[in-house]
């Protein structure tokens, strides 16, 4: 089997370089993955949490769209079912591609997220923070194109400069160009999730590029003193302040700190109990969690389905994570691996912290549950980066079912 | 190296791909274990006391019965009027409502307006509503069509069916069913069940959840009690005490007190005044103008007081001073220690020196020489102090405790007060002993005296006087009976019945010879004390009346204990105030309860002749038999069978008396009216009773001279002819 791998990379090495030279022509790019069947694991893991997902999406969204949309117990699900149909397909579109043709996207997708980013700030502010940008009925939060574009540019950029990651020039400067605007704008919305999900993914990414550890420190321990700064000696982060109080002590709370989010989703937690108070009846719904399908989606399966069931889905979800592990360390070139890597992470990166919240572990922040938050856009972008997996796994070395 | 991951990478994506995994899920499992089953309860618990809205469902109350199973107390259904103003769709629906409910219930509409706004799904605006009320509401929902917003619950409403009819008794209960005096508060917790819940679950506004959640626990109705009481005594002793109080202007009112010697029953508990359990909150008209009189800033407390003094038990409540009544227990002290006999001589002067006190009896000139029947038939006071000085104060104290005065008698009924002796310890002065033995200057409740002359009359056994007799579940089945608790063995049965003997003596001839029936052995003891606390007039002096005596004397089935309490009718004597009435209602319960008279051979020449059972007997034969029997056969109608008679088979008809024959089917119809007897001589009232085809049967007074000072039915009533008509016989000059 070893033998047969390195056997494999040597042949591989020769094609590569010819059609690195060959870039920019058209014709050369191959624009469908021709060498063998998907992932099935991961494929069927995909449509596992996807349905599942609508599900406890259709359970969840039920009373708030039976109370606020008139009676309409189907609107939340109905949106969410369509996109989930598109982004299937879409994702199955995706993964005939060859996702080495994303190279080239890179630089186009890096300013189209900027320019969103830029734009998104000129909108109007939903509840005091601009994430949003409406296009006619359909929204979507920039967020979600500048994940996928920093992992894109990531990706490309380690796998270009590989050699000298150890360097200053090559294996830090470019990325810090990239991700300290990014992460400045993101952090203006507010969408301090997301810039912390950024800031993460870059981290990992580059961590896995084989950059000196010392670079952490570097940036680390400045970064650490002066948000400890920031909370000790300023009330800057007074938003972020009366979370931290809203977390330590969500039953019973300083004046001022709404905790009733926590509150109400840790009741239903609680209520489900080992085996759950079955699908489809959960209590805390009833208005009591405020948006239940949203980011607290995971207090409702909880209650609806238990411990035994939250660990069930928590499986999956880990199972998900090492599969597409695997495919991007099996990935056929350095590329595949770092932007599998990249994708999983996020997905992988989103489900825990999302959890984390719910179940009060970390402060109350914004964060989606993939595959079961409402919200049609990013469950559409999320089906397409699991299609750019399963066309990494197309080309991995792993036994294909 | 170029293709796909190097080794440093690989080892650096296992270390991402294993804190991702092992570390963070391991975290997040351990926070849902945590969350989901350590803590999972008490979330549950906080999510569930928000969630759930639940709703009281009340119990029946159980039922109170008297013995013969007569309901004295029951629960009938009654609803609650409740706002849910989360269910109010609109102003206009609000302001149905508002004005509907308003103008039904009687309560201004801008309170119901205001508590329809009020955030909540639960608001009781009136309570227990009658069916009247109710299906006006509903008329109202139909009308304005308003299907949500005010619901209708289901309770009870507590009805005494007998009204005022032992009223002091059974007590009554609040709004919330709560037993709040009498039996109703006594066995509260046995009568009131438990509540059931209504649980529905709640959205987080206030409304139903769309799905069906709803879990009754249903309630559990209360138990039944029987009452040992007799509600036929009981209005009996209510009727003879109300009489007596009336006729005597008793400014304190009276109680009245009928049980079975025996075995401690009480078989009648009256007290005067009483009130009305369906609404006791009214106060009565006379005391309604005391609190007008009442200053406005003392109204409430007034008001207050008043309300206990009205449901106040002074039976168990309050305590007095026995006077005479005792007389009968320093009697069997003496017999009891052999300090005397009845043939002991005493010598009445007319007072009796006590360390520089004289105590005066009160036949001023003295009784003379007499002997100790004698002595406790005229109730002279220097015989029986001079008797208490020989008993002496310990003997005295240790009897008194023996026959039940220095603890509480153990009656179920609430708030039974403690004596109050001269000292704890016994150790008397001789002054005290003095008045002691006349029954003076120290308190007991009339139901320790009552319980203390049961063991005079059932052969010297100190019982536990009872009330409730079973209880039942709510089909009927006995889950608990009460019976005879005997505390201890007094006196001997010798000593008893020596007493015994002495007071059916004092009934013939003595004291207590107004309350004679003749023919029925009844025994007693009249007694008349002096009140030194709360006169009506400082300085004046205020009287005790009151009688206590049992029959038959051989074998007693019923004791009676009678007190009026500051009469101001010009008499005050217990023998001319309270042994009338009792006399009265002697020989009203005991025909009832069964006991037939047995007459010596002069009274059977006066009174006694039973009536036989003549119905269906041919009018020849039936004509004879009571020509046979002394008596004037009256017949009406032509039929030739006898279908009824008056008076009743069974009853007793003085000698000479009228049977009436009817032959046909109109017997009712045919009705005269009394004539009142009342100031008339026996010898005339028979006369005239005659002549209006009525029978008369005297008890009381046995002297021809004596006038009829009660009688029952009372005139001008209209009775069908034959009917007896009780009469008693007072003599107004009796001191005691």
């Amino acid at each position: 089997m070893l033998n047969k791998r390195n056997s494999t990379k040597k042949e591989e090495t020769k094609p590569k370089k010819l059609r690195k030279k060959k870039k920019f022509s058209f014709r050369n790019i191959k624009i469908l993955g021709i060498r063998s069947g998907l992932d099935m694991p991961f494929l069927i893991l995909v449509l596992l949490l996807v349905t599942i997902g609508l599900v406890m999406m259709f359970s969840a969204s039920y009373p708030n769209a039976f109370y606020l949309h008139k009676g309409d117990s189907f609107f939340f699900i109905r949106n969410q079912a369509i996109f989930a149909v598109m982004g299937l397909a879409l994702m199955l579109f995706v993964s005939k591609l060859n996702y080495q043709s994303l190279k080239i996207l890179h630089l186009p997708i890096l300013i189209t997220s900027f320019v969103l980013l830029l734009l998104v700030l000129a909108m109007p502010p939903i509840n005091g923070v601009r994430r949003w940008i409406q296009l006619g009925p359909i929204g979507f939060q920039p967020s979600e194109i500048t994940k996928f574009a920093i992992i894109l540019s990531f990706a490309t950029l380690i796998d270009k400069n590989f050699e000298k990651m150890g360097t200053f020039r090559y294996g830090i400067l470019p990325f810090l160009i990239i991700f300290l605007p990014s992460a400045a704008l993101l952090a203006m919305e507010p969408h301090i999730s997301c810039t912390v999900i950024v800031i993460l993914l870059a981290a990992i990414m580059l961590f896995i590029g084989g950059i000196k550890l010392r670079w952490f420190a570097y940036v680390l321990a400045p970064m650490m003193g002066f948000l400890g700064y920031l909370v000790l000696f300023t009330n800057k982060l007074t938003y972020a302040n009366s979370r931290i109080a809203g977390w330590l002590n969500p039953f019973d709370s300083a004046s001022g700190v709404d905790t009733w989010q926590t509150r109400q989703g840790l009741y239903a937690i609680g209520s489900g109990g080992i085996f759950g108070l079955g699908l489809g009846n959960s209590r805390q719904k009833y208005l009591y969690i405020p948006e239940p399908q949203n980011d607290f989606i995971f207090a409702v399966v909880c209650e609806e389905l238990g411990f035994i069931g939250a660990v069930i889905i928590l499986i999956l979800f880990a199972t998900l994570i090492w599969r597409g592990i695997v495919i991007s360390i099996r990935a056929k070139d350095r590329f595949g691996t770092l932007l599998g890597l990249g994708l999983t992470m996020q997905v992988g990166m989103q489900m825990i912290l999302n959890i984390a919240v719910v179940t009060n572990t970390i402060p109350n922040t914004g964060i989606s549950l993939p595959f079961f938050s409402y919200g049609g856009t990013s469950l559409l972008m999320l089906l397409v980066q699991m299609g750019i997996i399963l066309s990494i796994s197309r080309g991995s070395n792993i036994e294909k079912t | 190296m170029v293709k796909g991951s190097t080794i440093r990478m690989r080892k650096r994506i296992l270390l991402v791909a294993l804190i991702t995994i092992f570390l963070f899920f391991s975290i997040l499992i351990i926070r849902l274990v945590n969350l989901q089953i350590i803590n999972a309860y008490n979330l549950f618990k906080m999510a569930n006391s928000q969630q759930l809205a639940s709703t009281k469902l009340t119990a029946k109350r159980g039922i109170i019965y008297d013995r013969n199973m007569v309901p004295l107390a029951q629960s009938a259904t009654a609803w609650d009027v409740v706002l849910e103003p989360n269910y109010i769709k609109n102003d206009e629906t609000r302001e149905n409502i508002a004005q509907g409910l308003s103008e039904i219930l009687d309560i201004p509409k801008e309170e119901i307006a205001e508590a329809s706004k009020k955030k909540s799904s639960y608001k009781i605006i009136k309570k227990k509503i009658d069916s009247n009320l109710k299906d006006k509401i509903i008329e109202l929902k139909t009308q304005k069509n308003i299907t949500s917003g005010v619901r209708l619950i289901e309770n009870y409403k507590r009805y005494f069916p007998m009204g005022t009819l032992a009223s002091t008794v059974l007590g009554f209960t609040g709004d919330d069913d709560q037993g709040l005096s009498g039996i109703e508060s006594q066995y509260d917790k046995i009568l009131k069940g438990e509540s059931g819940k209504l649980v529905s679950a709640k959205n987080a506004i206030g409304t139903d959840m769309p799905y069906d959640y709803e879990h009754m626990i249903p309630p559990k109705d209360g138990q039944n009690l029987v009452l040992t009481l007799d509600s036929n005594i009981q209005r009996i002793a209510e009727r003879c005490l109300k009489q007596a109080v009336e006729k005597n202007d008793a400014r304190n009112g009276g109680f009245f007190i009928a049980m079975n010697p025996k075995t401690g029953e009480i078989l009648a508990l009256a007290v005067e005044k009483n009130f009305n359990p369906n609404s006791p909150f009214e106060l009565c008209d006379q005391d309604k103008k005391i609190l007008e009189d009442t200053p406005e800033e003392e109204k409430q407390k007034k008001k207050s007081e008043l309300l206990s003094k009205q449901w106040s038990n002074s039976v168990v409540n309050s305590l007095y001073y026995p006077g005479s009544v005792f007389k009968m227990i320093v009697a069997a002290m003496g017999l009891e220690l052999g300090l005397v006999d009845e043939n002991s001589n005493f010598n009445c002067s007319g007072g009796i020196k006590i360390s520089d006190r004289i105590i005066r009896c009160h036949k001023r000139i003295g009784h003379g020489p007499l002997n100790f029947v004698e002595a406790l038939c005229k109730s002279c006071n220097p015989a029986f102090i001079s008797l208490g000085q020989k008993i002496g104060s310990k003997n005295f104290f240790d009897f008194y405790k023996a026959f039940g005065f220095h603890e509480k008698s153990g009656i179920d009924l609430p708030g039974e007060t403690k004596d109050v002796f001269f000292s704890e310890e016994g150790n008397m002065k001789p002054i005290n002993l003095a008045v002691a033995s006349i029954g003076q200057n120290f308190g007991i409740t009339p139901i320790q005296m009552a319980t203390a002359a049961c063991a005079i009359a059932n052969g010297g056994e100190l019982v536990t006087p009872y009330i409730v007799k079973e209880i039942q579940d709510k089909d009927g089945k006995v889950i608990k009976s009460f019976s005879k608790k005997s505390r201890r063995q007094i006196i001997s049965r010798e000593t008893s019945k020596r007493v015994s003997d002495m007071m059916a003596q004092n009934t013939i001839s003595g004291g207590a010879k107004n309350a004679n029936v003749p023919g029925f052995g009844i025994c007693g003891k009249t007694g008349t004390s002096e009140k030194k606390e709360k006169l009506l007039v400082p300085g004046q002096k205020d009287y005790m009346s009151s009688y206590c005596g049992f029959a038959p004397l051989n074998d007693p089935q019923i004791l009676i204990l009678m007190g009026i309490d500051t009469p101001k009718g010009g008499q005050y004597y217990g023998s001319v105030v309270a042994a009338p009435p009792c006399g009265l209602a002697f020989s009203e319960i005991l025909p009832y309860m069964g006991i037939k008279p047995q007459y010596n051979e002069e009274e059977s020449k006066k009174y006694g002749i039973e009536i036989p059972n003549l119905v269906g007997e041919k009018i020849n034969d039936a004509k004879i038999e009571i020509i046979n029997l002394e008596l004037k056969p009256v017949i009406m109608g032509k039929g030739e069978q006898v279908l009824s008679q008056v008076p009743s088979p069974g009853s007793l008809i003085a000698r000479g008396g009228t049977v009436i024959l009817y032959t046909e089917d109109n017997a009712e119809n045919d009705k005269v009216k009394v004539p009142n007897f009342i100031g008339m001589k026996k010898s005339e009232a028979v006369k005239i009773a005659e002549s209006a085809g009525l029978n008369i049967l005297a008890s009381g007074s046995s002297n021809e001279e004596d006038k009829i000072k009660t009688q029952s039915p009372s005139g001008s009533e209209y009775v069908p002819k034959g009917t007896t008509i009780n009469v008693v016989i007072h003599n107004d000059n009796l001191r005691d």
